[in-house]
């Protein structure tokens, strides 16, 4: 069985530099002529309204994650370089947005 | 049953507005003409409203269309570049370097050679530097809904669209005016300058700027559940209010030249094939992944229609057949946008699956 999320060794080093907690959500965005797709995304924050999330205590992490995102054999991991280092929800499609 | 393994996604999974888009690009158009015949002095009156030989109502239109989209641009998304380097490479080289050119070529040949006995000498100029300007302007938003239609990559999309989004800023307006230069269309560099600030650089300032101070405010996840939930539909509205206006305008052009708009249709239409079929194929002989490849080929096949639309009005006019060309555009998008993620869909088997 997939795990709730795979977190890279990268991404959890970033992660716990940020304060140790990832929350990870959709995103929507809007078509210029209407529409709405959303895309999976990560940030090392804890979400204003929680119960909405579910959350897990993964090794020195706390993850805040939608339960529709849960075992779906995605994998957080890291990209950039020096202050244009984030997060990224890798192996996720969009998903309709309404 | 993984998410890999799911089925594909159709239009049925598209809203009502977005799905039947040419219906109510359509009807704005029969509005528009009605308007302008039957209570005249409404656009009339509207068009008074000017500074600076800008009009207002239109220039709060516009922005009303393009700001929500600017405002959900994420430009820290530019730190994966490095990840997608082929696809990257395709899609910002036939945005850049082949499409504004493809567009040039095809309009040219249509409306200036084989259109030419249907179609007069100024307004085929007009028709010409309208498809100019779509062929400037890669698709900025609507490229969210084809990718989620392909099973495309969301990291990537976003990636690209931060990328397309940056460059779009530097050059747009060169290649707008050399192209209009080559075709004999004088437009001012101020023109230009002043149009590229008004639509692209200050909705994008204020964008950023918007969605930085929200998120610190009120947190990510309300700026997009709340926030660009109240303000997303704003941009599909402004836009068919925007063509009512402007067909109220171009009653005349229409009543007089009705065959014209799909004569306009024409070369967008190809330009739109064209486009795609050289990404995608361009991807499947580097052997690009699909869920890279279908979002690459498709940012390039649609076009920023909000700006095309707001360039063509501030350089040409609401009457100018410039205009109407950026419409025609909007007119055949989604129909012809369904029919390329029928073709990508179709064809998934014949690219790997990762890279």
């Amino acid at each position: 069985m997939d795990p709730i999320i795979e977190i890279e060794e990268k991404a959890a080093a970033f992660i716990k530099q940020q304060g140790g907690v990832v929350t990870v959500r959709f995103s929507p965005r809007h078509g210029c002529c209407g529409g709405t797709s959303r895309i999976a995304i990560a940030e090392t924050s804890t979400p204003k309204e929680t119960s909405t999330f579910e959350c897990h205590q993964m090794e020195e992490t706390t993850l805040w994650i939608a339960p529709e995102l849960t075992y779906q054999g995605l994998r957080l991991r890291v990209e950039g370089w020096w202050k244009l280092q984030r997060l990224f929800v890798d192996g996720a499609p969009l998903r309709a947005g309404h | 049953m993984s998410h890999q393994e799911k089925a594909a996604p159709s239009s049925a999974d598209m809203g009502l507005f977005e799905r039947y888009l040419s219906l109510w690009v359509a009807a704005a158009i029969v509005a528009g003409i009605a308007l302008g015949q039957w209570a005249p002095a409404i656009p009339e009156a509207l068009s008074r409203f000017e500074y600076a030989q800008v009009s207002i109502p239109i220039a709060v239109l516009i922005w009303a269309m393009i700001f929500p989209m600017m405002a959900q641009i994420d430009f820290s998304a530019i730190a994966g570049v490095r990840r997608q380097p082929k696809g990257l490479a395709i899609t910002t080289t036939v945005n850049w370097l082949i499409k504004p050119f493809t567009m040039f070529a095809l309009a040219w040949l249509f409306f200036m050679v084989i259109f030419k006995p249907w179609i007069p000498d100024a307004l085929a100029s007009q028709y010409l530097a309208g498809a100019i300007l779509l062929g400037a302007a890669p698709c900025t938003a609507m490229v969210f809904v084809w990718s989620y239609l392909t099973r495309g990559d969301a990291a990537y999309t976003l990636v690209q669209v931060a990328l397309n989004d940056l460059i779009m800023l530097f050059a747009f307006a060169p290649i707008v005016v050399f192209l209009l230069g080559i075709s004999n269309i004088q437009v001012p560099w101020d023109t230009v300058l002043l149009s590229v600030v008004l639509y692209i650089v200050i909705p994008l300032a204020a964008g950023y700027l918007t969605r930085k101070t929200l998120i610190a405010k009120r947190g990510a996840d309300w700026y997009d559940n709340v926030f660009m939930k109240r303000i997303g539909p704003v941009t599909p509205m402004g836009l068919i209010i925007t063509l009512v206006l402007l067909f109220a305008f171009q009653g005349d052009v229409i009543l007089n030249n009705p065959l014209h708009i799909v004569l306009i249709a024409i070369p967008l239409i190809l330009q739109t094939f064209l486009i795609f079929f050289i990404a995608y194929g361009w991807a499947k002989a580097w052997r690009v992944p699909h869920n890279i490849a279908a979002p690459g080929a498709m940012i390039g096949a649609s076009n920023f229609f909000e700006l095309a639309v707001a360039a063509a009005i501030a350089l040409f006019g609401l009457q100018s057949g410039a205009a109407l060309a950026t419409v025609v555009g909007v007119l055949v998008e989604v129909p012809l946008m369904l029919a390329l993620v029928r073709i990508a869909n179709n064809t998934r088997q014949h690219f790997p699956t990762h890279a």
